[in-house]
């Protein structure tokens, strides 16, 4: 059993499916839409019949009726491939007071959803990234592939400095089909650079979530004396007395969470800031019902 | 500047307090590990600048708030009269060591003077290595100071019975720095303000002021001045004393500044060691006295003073006098020869009368065009009658010489005195009452003072019984004060002071066909009284403290101690000089209370120049280095606010939303 998974939880949210927002291919048939036309049984669109259709999905009734020949085309279901792309440089490792880390509430959020895709016939596969992609388990179905990417997460240890964003491009040439590829991370690079990310990404036309984990501590900078901050990611000490330098971190900060967002819309990605002191089940809960809409 | 607890000042270590705190505060600081490097660089890249600055300020006003706190606590002491930033290089201190600066605010207090020594000497601490020259007003020598501390033990700032002469002080201190030259100068001029001393009338002052700015070295002028305190002092003068064949006569005046009750005052006589005490009482502010003495034989010398009880000002509570063989009075007649012999048998009687072997007569007669003025000789004369067209040319010379030298001049009518004028008095045309009328005297005249003043019993003199049908009128002047009027206003008897001496000027004559002057001897009165002033003038004997000295002198009498000749009153015995004997009494100036106005100095007496004015409360005994930790403490309540205003006016930090 993996301390990140809380199986009362998932009896609650279990009725809640994770849809994808845009039609996905793939390989068996499922509850998501697919960009293919088949036969599926959700009537789509009629089309001229052009040599070489399959004269089987002729629709002889609307023949009669016009005396043209059209195609009745119909969308296809089909299962939803997911990839889970977690961050595990060392920013993740933050965490102040009571609250979980950074890395602790992403392992949950990823174990939570990738076992209720499971559960819904969908894949699941997850990547791990720091300052390079050093995990990859492709998405499967499988009921053992619940049990390989909890182990990956449990084993996960943050370190190293954030390669997100070329994780990102890598992630995006590797997945041939379209996916649902949800991104959990503190998004500490270059707004600039994660937006061309995400523009790849969006390119591959993969539907995005963007899980953006901040610490309490980290969005409100409340010391009440000088400290010695040393970086998680490299090491590096700053000295300040933040009651001083409070204002500019907060200015700092505001532009870089507007320029995230900016960034985040401009790839019609499914943006979700989250404080890691919230309640993650609510957070679930208002990500799976908002994905109904 | 200097302060009253100076080992306090050691407290400004603690200045350092706020910056040691800061340090220790940043070296206590916490470790924690941190995510959002990033922002937390450009924050502290962003704030170096502002931030920085603001934090030393409020780091800078909690130091100086502590440096202020410790600067009250230390008790500062300001030079009020040097101001801040004083930088000189030499002070001139012009000492007023007049009587006058004798008066002390309170019994057992310092006097003016010993409050003003101590006072210079603070203040010279305040200005290291500047160099103190004394002037002071009695000996008018510059002499150098060597150190401000031994200040009032100078023989040359102990107290003296002399006035002070401001425009000769001054212009001896021009003098010096003139050609002395001395860098950066400051006079200080330290005084009571007493009027008399600053003689505005002296054609001096005018050139001051450009003097003062065209010195060859900066030099400004501080005036430290004492005014008077109101505080009943009370003084005695010597007028004259006379000696008889068998008596001694002295009249005195005593002065007293508290004028709103009657007064008894017990006046000692000391007469040749032999002291006796008579009350005297006082209704106004004045009262002339007259003290009759039997003298054993009519050749016998002696001396003797009078004294009041101790009071604000002790060197104005004596006065000296000493006495001789009798000495003729010489009283000399000019007239012109329309003099009626009724008239100068009056005269004659009234300023020599038979029987009186010590007062003697001298007749001129000045008459036709070119009368020999040269022969007459004015030298040995106690009193002086002219009859005569008011003396001009070689005539006018003499008299006025022989007026400032103190003597006593009667001016009478005569019928050719048109077209001559004497010190800007002149004679009118002759009037003559209308047929049956005469002119009267105004009921009002000054029966206080002046020769036609109450007898020594208080009884009148008949000036209001006087008529007259004949009267040579004055031209009115504003130089002359009018001692009696007729009663149309026109004066009978004016004043005028000239030098030492005095002019009197009279409006009718002895003479029947004038007036019944002889009647009412009111002319006798006159010419005595005027011939007893006169008398003073070859008094050598009587003398004023800081007049020139005459000899070698030693010390007789003085109720005072530590007296030298000739800046302290007392008596002194010449060896030397006839008469052997000499009284030094206090100048007739000191015994003026009346006050210059400060405004004056620099409006009138020295407009444009580089003044200073100092008023010196002395009544409150403070000194020239006043108390200033207020200032300090409003300082340290400023750096506060300052500080709270820094710290406090920071706008709340905008919380980013989650």
């Amino acid at each position: 059993m993996h301390d990140f998974i809380d199986h009362n939880l998932l009896a609650r949210l279990s009725a809640l499916p994770l849809e994808s927002r845009q039609a996905m291919v793939g390989s068996v048939a499922g509850r998501h839409r697919s960009p293919h036309r088949g036969s599926s049984v959700e009537f789509a669109e009629y089309r001229k019949y052009v040599p070489g259709d399959d004269t089987r999905r002729l629709d002889w009734k609307a023949f009669a009726r016009s005396d043209r020949f059209y195609i009745k085309e119909f969308e296809a279901d089909t299962n939803l491939r997911a990839y889970f792309v977690l961050d595990s440089s060392g920013s993740m490792n933050f965490a102040s007071g009571e609250n979980d880390t950074k890395v602790q509430y992403a392992r949950r959020i990823a174990a939570s959803l990738s076992y209720l895709l499971v559960k819904q016939g969908d894949a699941a596969g997850l990547s791990v990234c720091n300052d390079k992609l050093h995990l990859e388990i492709p998405p499967s179905r499988s009921a053992s592939q619940l049990q390989n990417i909890f182990d990956s997460l449990d084993k996960l240890e943050p370190k190293g400095e954030t390669g997100l964003v070329q994780a990102l491009h890598t992630v995006a040439e590797k997945i041939k089909q379209r996916a649902l590829v949800v991104i959990l991370s503190d998004l500490f690079c270059d707004p600039e650079e994660l937006g061309e990310a995400l523009q790849h990404l969006r390119y591959r036309k993969h539907d995005v979530v963007i899980c953006h984990l901040l610490d309490r501590q980290e969005l409100d900078f409340a010391f009440d004396r000088p400290h010695r901050f040393v970086d998680m990611e490299d090491n590096s000490t700053v000295v300040a007395e933040p009651t001083l330098i409070s204002e500019e971190y907060h200015s700092a900060l505001q532009e870089y969470l507007v320029a995230v967002e900016d960034k985040t819309n401009d790839a019609q990605a499914d943006y979700r800031r989250i404080v890691t002191d919230e309640d993650y089940e609510t957070i679930l809960s208002d990500f799976l019902t908002n994905r109904l809409r | 500047m200097s302060f009253l607890q100076p080992a306090l000042l050691w407290g400004l270590l603690a200045v350092a307090l706020p910056i040691i705190i800061h340090l220790l505060n940043r070296r206590r600081h916490r470790t924690v590990k941190w995510a959002a490097m990033d922002f937390l660089l450009k924050a502290t890249r962003e704030s170096r600048g502002k931030k920085k600055l603001k934090y030393i300020l409020i780091l800078t006003a909690r130091a100086l708030a502590i440096a202020a706190l410790i600067f009250a606590i230390a008790r500062p002491l300001l030079g009020g009269f040097l101001g801040f930033g004083a930088s000189v290089d030499t002070v001139v201190l012009i000492l007023d060591r007049s009587a006058s600066m004798e008066r002390s605010e309170a019994d057992g207090q310092p006097s003016k003077r010993e409050l003003i020594l101590q006072q210079v000497a603070d203040a010279m601490s305040e200005l290291d290595g500047a160099r103190l020259l004394l002037l002071d007003s009695a000996t008018q020598e510059i002499t150098d100071v060597p150190s401000p501390d031994v200040l009032p033990e100078l023989s040359n700032t102990s107290p003296t019975d002399t006035a002070a002469d401001f425009p000769s002080l001054l212009a001896k201190a021009f003098d010096y720095l003139q050609e002395a030259q001395p860098g950066r100068t400051e006079i200080w001029l330290a005084t009571d303000l007493q009027l008399a001393n600053w003689r505005t009338d002296d054609s001096r002052w005018s050139a001051f002021a450009s003097t003062l700015n065209s010195l060859p070295t900066p030099t400004s002028l501080r005036i430290l001045a004492l005014p008077e305190s109101p505080r009943d002092n009370r003084s005695i003068r010597l007028l004259s004393s006379r000696r008889t064949d068998s008596e001694l006569i002295l009249k005195f005046e005593i002065n007293r500044e508290d004028s709103t009750s009657v007064a008894s005052i017990p006046v000692t006589l000391n007469l040749d060691g032999a002291p006796t005490t008579e009350s005297v009482t006082i209704e106004g502010q004045s009262r002339i006295l007259t003290q009759t003495r039997p003298l054993s034989d009519s050749t016998s010398t002696g001396w003797g003073r009078l004294s009041l009880p101790p009071d604000p000002n002790l060197r104005d509570n004596h006065l000296y006098f000493t006495y001789g063989p009798q000495k003729p009075q010489l009283t000399t007649i000019v007239h012109d020869g329309s003099l009626s012999q009724v008239a100068l048998k009056a005269l004659t009687r009234a300023a020599a009368p038979p029987g009186f072997d010590s007062l003697q007569l001298s007749l001129t007669e000045l008459s036709g065009s070119n009368p020999e003025i040269s022969a007459l000789d004015l030298s040995q004369t106690t009193f002086l009658i002219w009859a005569a067209p008011l003396p001009s040319d070689t005539a006018a010379v003499l008299v006025r010489s022989y007026l400032e030298s103190g003597g006593q001049v009667l001016f009478l009518p005569t019928t050719q005195a048109q077209g001559h004028s004497f010190a800007s008095l002149s004679w009118n045309p002759l009037e003559v009452a209308p047929e049956g009328k005469f002119f009267i005297p105004s009921k009002n005249w000054r029966n206080d003072e002046g020769p036609f003043r109450d007898g020594q019993d208080g009884i009148p003199l008949p000036v209001d019984k006087l008529r007259a049908i004949k009267r040579l009128p004055l031209i009115p002047t504003s130089d002359a004060i009018p001692l009696a009027s007729w009663d149309d206003g026109s004066p009978l008897l004016v004043r005028k002071i000239l030098g030492q001496g005095t002019i009197h000027l009279l409006t009718t004559l002895p003479d029947y066909k004038w007036s019944d002057l002889e009647q009412t001897a009111l002319h006798l009165v006159l010419i005595q009284r005027l011939l007893e002033d006169g008398s003073q003038r070859l008094n050598t004997s009587q003398q004023y403290a800081g007049q020139p000295p005459l000899a070698a002198a030693t010390l007789i009498d003085s109720a005072l101690p530590s007296s030298s000749y000739p800046y302290q009153a007392g008596v002194y015995h010449l060896p030397e000089q006839t008469p052997n004997q000499v009284a030094l009494n206090l100048p007739k100036d000191e015994f003026t209370i009346t006050q210059l106005d400060p405004n004056e100095i620099k409006k009138s007496l020295l407009p444009d120049a580089p003044v200073t004015f100092f008023e010196q409360k002395a009544q409150n005994n403070s000194s020239l280095l006043q108390e200033i930790w207020r200032p300090f403490l409003l300082a340290m309540l400023l750096f506060l606010l300052i500080e709270a205003a820094l710290t406090l006016n920071k706008k709340p930090a905008k919380k980013v939303a989650a």
